[in-house]
C-alpha cells in the first residue's frame, strides 16, 4: 500500500504491532513468519524486525521510513526522529522501587539513593526531575534482585503488571513515566514521502482501539 | 633518549579515510559546489577549525553544545572544533569586512566536527560548503540563496532534490495567537523542537486554545505543500500568522522566477532553530537518503551579537551526505582514466612533451619512470607508446592510433568517463 519501509520491535509489542498493521490494512505481516525470515516484502512495503532498541536507529539512519517502538526505548535513545502516533497497545510504567519495610518504602529517602537499572537515562531524568541525589548502577538484566542483595537501595525499572516486583518483594515508590507504543518516522522520509506517511499515520491512528494513557511526566 | 612510538593503525572511531572512488567523488561535489558559489559572485574565505568555545556554541545551538570537540590552550582558554561555519563567517564579517560595501557575497568550505559517541552510523568530521549573503534584509537574497543551493546541486549531478522552504516566525506566532498559557505554551515548543507531535497532543489537550492555531498545530506534518497551501492554511488565521504566510507567498514568486519551484514545498511543520533563524528557513533533501543533504535561512541577529547590525541569510550543503545521495543513486562514480606514456631507452624527453601536451588539453597522463621494452604495451589498455625512432602509438578501449594529432583528436572521446 505505502511503498515505506516499517520497522517493528521484536519481544512484548511484536504480535500487537503486527495485529495493527493487519487491522489499518497497512501490510498482512504473520508474526512466526516474520520472527523467522526478519524481512518480509509485500508488494512494494518492507516490514522489518529488529530490537526494540534498534528501531529508532533504522529509522533515524533513513533504513526504514517509519516504525514502532514503546516509548520507554525512545526515553533511552539519543536519536532523532519525528514522534507521530500515540498507538496506545504496550502500555507499561516506569517505576522507583524499593525493598517491602525498607525506609525508602517507608517514605525516607537516603541521601544519596543508590538505584540499580536498566535505563540509566531515563533514570539520570527522573531523579534530576526530583531535585534528588541518586548514584545509578547500570545493570544488563534481573535488576530486581539488587536491593535484596545489597547492591542498590531501589531499582527504576519498567512494569507492565506490577508481578516481577512483587514477586521480589518490591514496592513502588514513585512514577517515573508511563509509556505505550509509538510511530517514529525518518526526517526525511517525512518531506520526500510526505503522503505515504501521513496515510499511514491516519490508518494506523484510526485503527488505535483506545487512546493513550495520557500524559507522560518523562517527556516533557 | 625517547625511543620512537608505535603509530596505531586504528583511526579513531567516527572518523574516516577517503580514498577511490569515494574520494574522488568528495573532491568533484566539492569543487562543484565552489565552482557554483564563485560563478554566482561569491566570495570564497578560510577560517580556522578551532575557535574560542563561546563563538562556537553561538553556531550550533543550545542541544549541541554538549557534543562538540573541546579543550583548553595554553592561556587556559576554552576552544572548541568548529561545529559549524555560519558563526566564524559572521566574526570576520563583523571584524575584517565590516567597511565593505553590502551585500557582500561569501563562500567557504571546510571540515566540522562533532564529538558524537562512535558506533553511532553518524561521522564524527564531516565536510561542508556553503554561502552567506549578507547585508540585504530583503527576500530577494533568501531567493537567491535557495537557487544557488539548487545550482550546486544540480552541478555536483545530485538529481531528484527536494526544497522545503518554511519560515521561522510561522509557529512562534501561531503558539503566541493560540490563546494558550504560558505553560501549555513553552511545553508545545518543547514538544516541536523535540520532534514530538504526541506530546503537541498532549500538551494541547484541555487548554483552550483557538481553533484554528489547534488544528494548524495538530496537523503539523501535513502542512506541506504548493502556493495554495498557504491560501488554505492562511484564511482562517489572524494577523500576526498571516505576515510570515504573506513572506512566503512573495518568496514563491521570486523562486518562480528563478525558474525552481518544480521542486519547492512550502512546509509550514518546518521545525528549525527558532532563536536562531528569523526568516524564511529550507532543507533539501533527496529521496535516496534520510538526512537533509543542506539548509539554510535568515539568521539577521547573529551578527549583532558581533556589533553589527546587519541583516543576513545563508546555507550549507552537506558534502558527505551528497556523496552518499550520489554513490546510492548512481553507483560509485569512477573517477576519470589515466592515460600511461611508457617510451623506449633514450625517448623520455620526446614522451615527456607528449605528456605536457596531452596534460594541457585537459586529459590525465602517468608517464612511466624508467625506459621500457615495445613488448610492455599491450593492445587495449589506456596506454601510448613512445617507440626508439620517437613514434607515438597508442591504445584506449575501443580506440587505437598514432601521431599525436590522432590522440588529441581523440580527447573528447577518451575523456568520456569524465563529467
Amino acid at each position: 500500500m505505502s511503498g515505506l519501509r516499517l520497522a517493528l520491535p521484536a519481544g512484548a509489542l511484536f504480535e500487537d504491532a503486527c495485529r495493527l498493521l493487519a487491522t489499518a490494512g497497512v501490510a498482512e505481516v504473520e508474526p512466526a513468519r516474520l520472527d523467522r525470515q526478519l524481512r518480509i516484502v509485500q508488494g512494494d512495503t518492507v516490514v522489518v524486525r529488529v530490537r526494540p532498541t534498534d528501531v529508532p536507529v533504522y529509522v533515524e539512519m533513513g533504513a526504514c521510513d517509519a516504525g514502532i517502538v514503546g516509548k520507554d526505548v525512545l526515553w533511552e535513545s539519543s536519536r532523532d526522529c519525528y514522534e507521530l502516533v500515540d498507538l496506545g497497545f504496550g502500555a507499561c510504567r516506569m517505576v522507583l522501587a524499593a525493598l517491602e519495610g525498607s525506609p525508602l518504602a517507608a517514605g525516607s529517602w537516603p541521601q544519596p539513593l543508590r538505584a540499580a537499572t536498566k535505563y540509566p537515562v531515563s533514570a539520570r531524568r527522573f531523579f534530576d526531575r526530583l531535585g534528588v541525589a541518586a548514584e545509578l548502577i547500570r545493570l544488563h538484566g534481573s535488576v530486581e534482585l539488587a536491593p535484596a542483595m545489597g547492591l542498590a537501595d531501589a531499582v527504576v525499572d519498567i512494569t507492565a503488571t506490577g508481578q516481577t516486583l512483587r514477586a521480589n518483594h518490591l514496592v513502588e515508590v514513585a512514577e517515573a513515566g508511563r509509556s505505550t507504543a509509538r510511530l517514529i518516522v525518518n526526517q526525511a522520509s517525512l518531506k520526500t514521502r510526505g503522503d505515504a506517511v501521513n496515510l499511514l499515520a491516519a490508518s494506523l491512528r484510526r485503527a488505535v482501539p483506545t487512546p493513550g494513557p495520557g500524559p507522560e511526566p518523562l517527556s516533557a | 633518549m625517547c625511543a620512537l612510538q608505535t603509530p596505531a593503525r586504528g583511526r579513531a572511531g567516527g572518523f574516516t579515510d577517503w580514498v577511490g572512488p569515494a574520494a574522488a567523488c568528495r573532491r568533484r561535489v566539492a569543487d562543484a559546489f565552489l565552482d557554483t558559489f564563485s560563478a554566482w559572485g561569491y566570495e570564497y574565505l578560510a577560517t580556522p577549525l578551532v575557535e574560542p568555545l563561546e563563538t562556537v556554541a553561538a553556531g550550533v545551538g543550545g542541544g549541541r553544545q554538549a557534543d562538540l570537540f573541546r579543550f583548553m590552550d595554553a592561556d587556559g582558554r576554552l576552544l572548541a572544533l568548529v561545529g559549524e561555519r555560519t558563526v566564524s563567517v559572521a566574526r570576520v564579517v563583523a571584524t575584517q569586512l565590516r567597511t565593505r560595501s553590502f551585500p557582500l557575497r561569501l563562500c567557504y568550505s571546510g571540515p566540522v566536527l562533532f564529538n558524537r559517541p562512535p558506533l553511532g552510523g553518524r561521522r564524527r568530521e564531516t565536510m561542508q560548503a556553503g554561502c552567506e549573503l549578507v547585508g540585504h534584509g530583503g527576500l530577494e537574497a533568501d531567493a537567491e540563496c535557495l537557487a544557488v543551493a539548487a545550482a550546486a546541486l544540480e552541478a555536483a549531478g545530485i538529481t531528484g532534490v527536494q526544497i522545503d522552504v518554511g519560515h521561522a516566525d510561522f509557529v512562534p506566532s501561531l503558539l503566541a495567537a493560540a490563546h494558550l498559557d504560558a505553560d501549555s505554551r513553552s511545553r508545545v515548543a518543547r514538544a516541536l523542537r523535540h520532534r514530538d507531535l504526541v506530546a503537541v497532543e498532549t500538551a494541547l489537550e484541555g487548554t483552550e486554545a483557538g481553533a484554528a492555531e489547534r488544528a494548524l498545530l495538530l496537523a503539523f506534518p501535513t502542512l506541506r505543500g504548493g502556493r495554495e497551501l498557504l491560501d488554505s492554511a492562511g484564511a482562517r488565521l489572524s494577523e500576526g500568522c498571516r505576515r510570515s504566510l504573506d513572506e512566503l507567498a512573495r518568496l514563491w514568486d521570486l523562486l518562480d522566477t528563478h525558474g525552481i519551484t518544480d521542486r519547492v514545498h512550502l512546509d509550514l511543520g518546518a521545525v528549525r532553530d527558532w532563536d536562531y533563524y528569523t526568516g524564511p528557513t529550507f532543507e533539501l533533501f533527496s529521496a535516496e537518503l534520510g538526512f537533509p543533504l543542506g539548509s539554510g535561512g535568515r539568521y539577521d541577529r547573529l551578527l549583532a551579537s558581533f556589533g553589527l547590525d546587519a541583516p543576513a541569510t545563508g546555507f550549507v550543503l552537506h558534502v558527505d551526505r551528497c556523496c552518499d545521495a550520489l554513490q546510492r543513486s548512481s553507483g560509485p562514480v569512477a573517477p576519470a582514466p589515466v592515460l600511461r606514456i611508457l617510451y623506449a631507452r633514450g625517448r623520455a624527453a620526446e614522451a615527456m612533451a607528449v605528456a605536457v601536451e596531452l596534460r594541457r588539453r585537459g586529459l590525465r597522463v602517468a608517464l612511466d619512470l624508467t625506459p621500457a621494452e615495445e613488448s610492455a604495451f599491450e593492445p587495449g589498455v589506456r596506454a601510448a607508446w613512445v617507440d626508439a625512432a620517437g613514434v607515438l602509438s597508442w591504445h584506449w578501449p575501443g580506440h587505437s592510433g598514432s601521431g599525436l594529432d590522432g590522440l588529441v583528436a581523440a580527447i573528447p572521446l577518451l575523456r568520456g568517463g569524465q563529467p
